[in-house]
């Protein structure tokens, strides 16, 4: 990777109709496959398409992971996304996500963590219960 | 997060991944299902009802957000689409990403059955250089089968479709 992203591209942001061809992919891996198979994906894609950020972010360490993040979310239309750098940890301060909020209108609210949640998405549902997202170990 | 501003990258990785988990009938019906049938439902809603008028819409409005190099003409009894800068495949080419052998399939892959179900037929041409050419007929209207386009230039692997509704549908694969 020479720049914060693995790929590029011409044009400075994405188009937003592709997050419904993301979640319409989801949604046919787990009716075809199941959703062990729909875990599996994202796991896989995590460790091998974006395998370029892996080694950066193990390289460049926090500075890395805090750029990365910067310049994603400044490609992603109409995220709304603070990114907080310190000296052992970045912050994601998400107002806006640009999948969920925009073009789907939806919520997101998450229950686990340390690499196993479940994420359920849904017009109206009750505030994040911060309790329910697991502390990272 | 996954991101829209790569995603030609990640879907064209998660048609190899189709592939490696079971065949190349799965990722057509990726495409088929999730892409014709699920994302780009409205694509075929506008076809079907508005037919060539639908089409001149929706390329009009995806084209110019991904910001392709592209023209539509409509002539008498056909629509025709030419794409001389395809930002998608252009997109692969310049990050060097190809884990299916052909990525460019897969607009025929969903455009196929949403044309079908709204009663046309494809002529389409590719040379996975990000240039493409289609024409849509309502079925049972002749066509010649398709000649090069000048703009398909020597050298290049081009595929030809004719009378088309799928991938299964090509009619030729050529080195030049």
């Amino acid at each position: 990777m020479t720049g914060p992203l693995p790929y590029t591209d011409t044009k400075s942001v994405g188009a937003a109709d592709f997050y419904f061809a993301i979640n319409a992919t989801f949604r046919f891996i787990r009716r075809q496959l199941g959703e062990a198979a729909l875990h599996q994906y994202w796991t896989d894609l995590g460790s091998r398409y974006f395998a370029p950020v892996s080694l950066h972010w193990k390289t460049g360490n926090i500075p890395a992971v805090a750029n990365y993040w910067r310049a994603f979310f400044a490609a992603e239309p109409g995220a709304e996304v603070t990114v907080t750098e310190a000296s052992d940890h970045v912050l994601l301060d998400v107002r806006v996500c640009p999948a969920i909020a925009q073009p789907a209108g939806l919520t997101v609210r998450v229950l686990g963590g340390n690499g196993s949640c479940h994420q359920t998405f849904a017009a109206t549902q009750a505030p994040q219960d911060l309790a329910d997202i697991r502390e990272a170990i | 997060m996954i991101g829209c501003y790569d995603f030609c990258g990640h879907y064209e990785w998660t048609f190899q991944w189709l592939h490696d988990q079971r065949d190349d009938d799965l990722v057509h019906q990726f495409w088929d299902e999730a892409i014709g049938g699920d994302s780009q439902s409205h694509a075929s809603k506008l076809i079907r009802e508005k037919g060539f008028t639908g089409m001149g819409e929706y390329w009009a409005h995806t084209l110019a957000e991904e910001a392709a190099g592209y023209a539509t003409t409509q002539g008498d009894g056909v629509f025709r689409l030419d794409i001389n800068d395809c930002p998608s495949k252009g997109f692969l080419l310049r990050n060097n990403l190809e884990q299916y052998p052909d990525y460019c399939d897969h607009c025929i892959g969903w455009i196929g059955s949403v044309m079908e179900t709204a009663g046309f037929a494809i002529d389409h041409q590719h040379n996975h250089c990000g240039q493409c050419w289609w024409e849509f007929r309502r079925q049972g209207t002749p066509s010649d089968t398709p000649a090069k386009s000048p703009w398909l230039f020597r050298n290049f692997h081009t595929d030809t479709f004719h009378l088309a509704s799928g991938p299964k549908d090509k009619q030729s694969s050529s080195h030049d």
